[in-house]
């Protein structure tokens, strides 16, 4: 009677247990080896275009735009926070004095012109110390109040970078600001205190739009409310909700924006945000593997398809290379060759990624570079990165340490990839310690640190001059790598004084040769991810530098619906 | 009675000022503070700004007036604000909390509907195929964690429906179907992993009943199937249940965070989990205050119940 309610723990012999399990056994390596099959078979489905052109129909003006976001604004107060949650919108309820080309202007992804958005022209003085803005006459502020609707003059643009220069997390991009002059109702005049042919670009960064001073002197801060000039008016700000943004009426560019609303909803999981895709309750979204657009396709076969190419890859290993043993460039170089990058590129990014630099090669090249490329310290050579610390007089190797945060699911397995190359190759001993956001950043930014850290650099910049002068130079406080090169810091000066475009970008190849000969920050591969879009999106394309989905919202401006 | 309920009453004081030292320590200890994640990766802030709005903020006191400083708000019932957001507490609580009851509820409704049922049959039919069905159901809720039940149940929807909930929580007053939509998949999921221990329990408690002297009396009685079960065993039968219900719904309210994370719902859960990340302390150590009262709470509510369920139980 009991072995009838038992049948299969009573009947089942060792004989029998083999025979099931090696079944099993073979039936679970068919499974992996069919998944493997479908990755293999993904890797070679990159063939999507990496830029959409702007669509020659004539826009229409309406619907509603919605996108599932893993952001959710800290606080709306653009002086306490640089946090993507917040310029996921900012730059379309705000307004900047410069800004980059739109996809519907840009000729492909990596065109980089500035164009006027508060200003109409600017020029500089010709020792580039004094930069004059005319403001567009006529842009009014958000018909809300306590604004009402009022004009934008010059005194706002001065009040407003006096008060970034002032206090808070924007501070560090206008301190080089000496002064500030408002001859007329339409001009700015920026007084620097060293020139700079790059202060335009500064200007265009997406963090430096411009916030109304009478919501700053009514409530005290702008954690309220955010009245801007931008195409979009924030309509409802619900922490871990929405953001509703509502077309703006009375914006300066006549007939735009055209979508009526663009609604982001607060969606932190991942799999909730592609099941938003693909029911069409979400009509952007950022997906980091080929695989991964293969399986959304399946349900949204019209879905479009951006192949993006990032221009820098945000992370890298960070040594402490102030101190033994890695202030010893032998050692850094030894590292260096000690990891097997492309091997994280072909497993991790599916072979859809970048082997990883820090300074966005459109500044200084025309395609990303190869492996090869970025000099003989950036090769896989085991063997001479092991004679180079035994040179550096580390034959046996040494013991360190290396924290991170894990910003990525794949960045674990890439962190212990490196910890596998560099015990097997140099017998270092690496001990990884995982962090939580807040004290990983606490520690990182801190520059206290031993050892090893999985560093970043910051994700918004854009313009050349951040992603230069203010992470490399030794005393920038944005230097979180630790760069302490009397040659770079040379050079990204330099830079900031040379106004050929020819010659910023033979300035920018020496600069980042300099970087890569003496591995000052040790980059690391990178996706490069998709941007998937409804098909009725139009007008609508990530750009270098501007993906839609984050800093580079402000293209969203220029997006309409064709349905 | 009164006495009783008194005397636990009296209890919960030290126990809730044990949590209050263990949830503000151990929010000390850890490492960073939420200027540190508000200024994330921007790098630009110096030393003499920090301390200044540390001092804003209170957070240069002395631990121990910090300590007093924060009770004093607990028990004059203005929590403060949140150091990351700037919002009051109290307006946050008063957005998370009805999010996170409201699931609480619907799933324990859902739980009790499945695991009640299926419990009393699975007993009164043992070793039958009925019961072998319920066992499973009953160890695969036990064993499916909720963030993969979660993940399947929101992928395979929007694969095979074209259908997930919507997006954005809507409340129950502004749209009453939108809301109920938006909540049945995740207090469905949560209510599976519920219903499964309830169930276990519901099985084993009504086994045990039926056996009992009183039960063979109302068989040898006459009595319907039906009423022996219903009226005479399950009553007293469901005095473990309730406790493990009750239980249960603590659990609930301070561990939604992985449902209402997949189904983006604005809960007590993801409230509390940001803070945690973001070391907000006063947000962390007021919802912790509020769990752990919450608890105290349900608690007490369970020895009561118990007196209504068995009245042979007498509080002395």
């Amino acid at each position: 009677m009991l072995n009838d309610h038992l049948p299969l723990a009573s009947r089942l012999n060792r004989r029998t247990f083999l025979t099931r399990a090696g079944w099993g056994g073979l039936g679970a390596t068919a499974l992996v080896a069919s998944a493997g099959l479908r990755r293999a078979s993904a890797q070679t489905a990159t063939a999507h275009p990496d830029w959409i052109p702007a669509s020659s129909k004539p826009p229409k003006r309406s619907g509603v735009l919605t996108r599932a976001s893993a952001w959710d604004p800290p606080v709306i107060d653009p002086r306490l926070t640089q946090s993507v949650g917040l310029y996921q919108f900012a730059a379309l309820a705000g307004s900047r004095l410069v800004r980059y080309t739109f996809p519907d202007e840009a000729p492909g992804p990596t065109d980089m012109t500035l164009k006027g958005d508060l200003a109409e022209s600017w020029q500089s003085s010709p020792d580039y110390r004094v930069w004059t803005f005319k403001l567009r006459p006529g842009v009014k502020w958000h018909n809300v109040p306590p604004l009402n609707g009022r004009e934008l003059v010059a005194a706002d643009v001065k009040f407003c970078f006096e008060t970034y220069a002032k206090e808070g997390v924007q501070s560090f991009t206008f301190q080089e600001v000496e002064g500030i002059e408002t001859p007329d109702k339409y001009t700015v005049r920026i007084h620097l205190k060293t020139p700079n042919v790059l202060f335009p670009q500064n200007v265009a960064e997406p963090i430096t739009v411009l916030f109304a001073r009478e919501v700053l002197e009514e409530d005290g801060d702008l954690k309220k409310r955010f009245i801007g000039t931008g195409p979009y008016m924030l309509k409802e700000h619900t922490r871990k909700v929405r953001v509703v943004l509502a077309r703006n009426p009375d914006y300066w560019d006549k007939g735009r924006p055209y979508v009526d609303e663009y609604i982001i909803l607060s969606t932190p999981d991942y799999a909730t945000r592609v099941a938003a895709f693909r029911t069409g309750q979400s009509d952007i979204i950022w997906l980091a593997s080929p695989s991964e657009v293969e399986t959304v396709r399946k349900t949204n076969p019209n879905a479009v398809v951006q192949s993006y190419h990032n221009s820098l890859t945000p992370f890298g290993m960070a040594l402490a290379q102030d101190r033994p043993p890695f202030n010893d460039v032998r050692v850094r170089r030894a590292v260096s060759m000690a990891i097997d990058r492309q091997k994280q590129v072909d497993t991790l990014f599916e072979g859809h990624g970048i082997i990883g630099w820090g300074v966005p090669y459109i500044y200084y090249q025309d395609k990303q570079p190869t492996l090869a490329q970025l000099g003989p310290w950036w090769q896989y050579r085991p063997a001479e990165a092991k004679k180079l610390l035994a040179e550096a007089g580390h034959p046996n190797g040494f013991e360190t340490t290396l924290f991170y945060y894990e910003y990525f699911p794949q960045m674990t397995s890439q962190v212990q990839i490196v910890q596998q190359d560099l015990k097997r190759n140099l017998n270092i001993n690496v001990k990884i310690t995982k962090l939580d956001y807040t004290t990983y950043y606490g520690r990182y930014v801190d520059s206290k640190w031993e050892g090893l850290a999985w560093g970043f650099q910051s994700g918004h910049a854009i313009g050349l001059d951040e992603r230069t002068y203010q992470y490399m130079h030794s005393k920038s406080t944005k230097n979180f790598f630790r760069v302490n090169d009397p040659v770079i810091d040379e050079l990204t000066t330099k830079l900031r004084q040379t106004p050929d475009r020819a010659d910023q970008r033979a300035l920018t190849r020496k600069i980042v040769d300099r970087e890569f000969d003496q591995v000052l920050r040790m980059w690391m591969p990178y996706d490069n991810g998709f941007m998937v879009f409804q098909p009725h999106l139009r007008n609508q394309a990530a750009l270098a530098l501007r993906r839609t989905d984050g800093y580079g919202a402000s293209t969203i401006g220029r997006v309409w619906l064709d349905k | 009675m009164y006495k009783y309920t008194l005397r636990r009453l009296m209890l919960a004081v030290p126990v809730l000022l044990l949590s209050s030292l263990i949830v503000f320590g151990l929010m000390r200890v850890m490492p960073g503070d939420a200027l540190t994640a508000l200024m994330g990766e921007s790098g630009n802030i110096g030393e003499r700004e920090l301390a200044k709005i540390r001092k804003d903020l209170r957070l240069d006191l002395p631990y121990h007036e910090q300590y007093v400083l924060w009770l004093w708000q607990m028990v004059s019932l203005h929590p403060g604000d949140s150091i990351f957001t700037g919002e009051p507490i109290a307006v946050s609580l008063r957005k998370a909390i009805p999010v996170t009851l409201e699931l609480a509820a619907l799933a324990m409704v859902l739980g009790l509907v499945i695991a009640v049922p299926i419990g009393v049959l699975s007993a009164t039919r043992q070793d039958t195929a009925s019961d072998y069905v319920g066992r499973v159901v009953a160890v695969s809720g036990l064993s499916l964690p909720d963030f993969w039940l979660g993940t399947l149940v929101i992928t395979f929807a929007a694969i095979w429906f074209h259908w997930i909930p919507a997006i954005g929580y809507v409340s129950f007053w502004e749209s009453p179907l939108r809301n109920l939509q938006q909540f049945l998949l995740p207090a469905a999921v949560l209510g599976f992993r519920l219903s499964a221990a309830t169930m276990r329990m519901t099985r084993s408690t009504v086994l045990e009943v039926l056996r009992e002297d009183y039960v063979r009396t109302a068989w040898a009685k006459g009595l319907e199937g039906r009423i022996v079960v219903y009226k005479h065993a399950l009553k007293n039968a469901l005095i473990p249940v309730v406790t493990i219900v009750g239980g249960q719904l603590g659990t609930l309210l301070a561990g939604t965070v992985i449902v209402e994370t997949i189904f983006a719902l604005p809960g007590m859960g993801r409230l509390t989990v940001e803070a945690i990340l973001f070391r907000d302390y006063p947000v962390v150590q007021t919802n912790v205050m509020l769990v752990a009262g919450t608890l105290v709470t349900l608690n007490l509510l369970v020895d009561l119940t118990y007196a209504w369920l068995d009245p042979r139980i007498r509080y002395q």
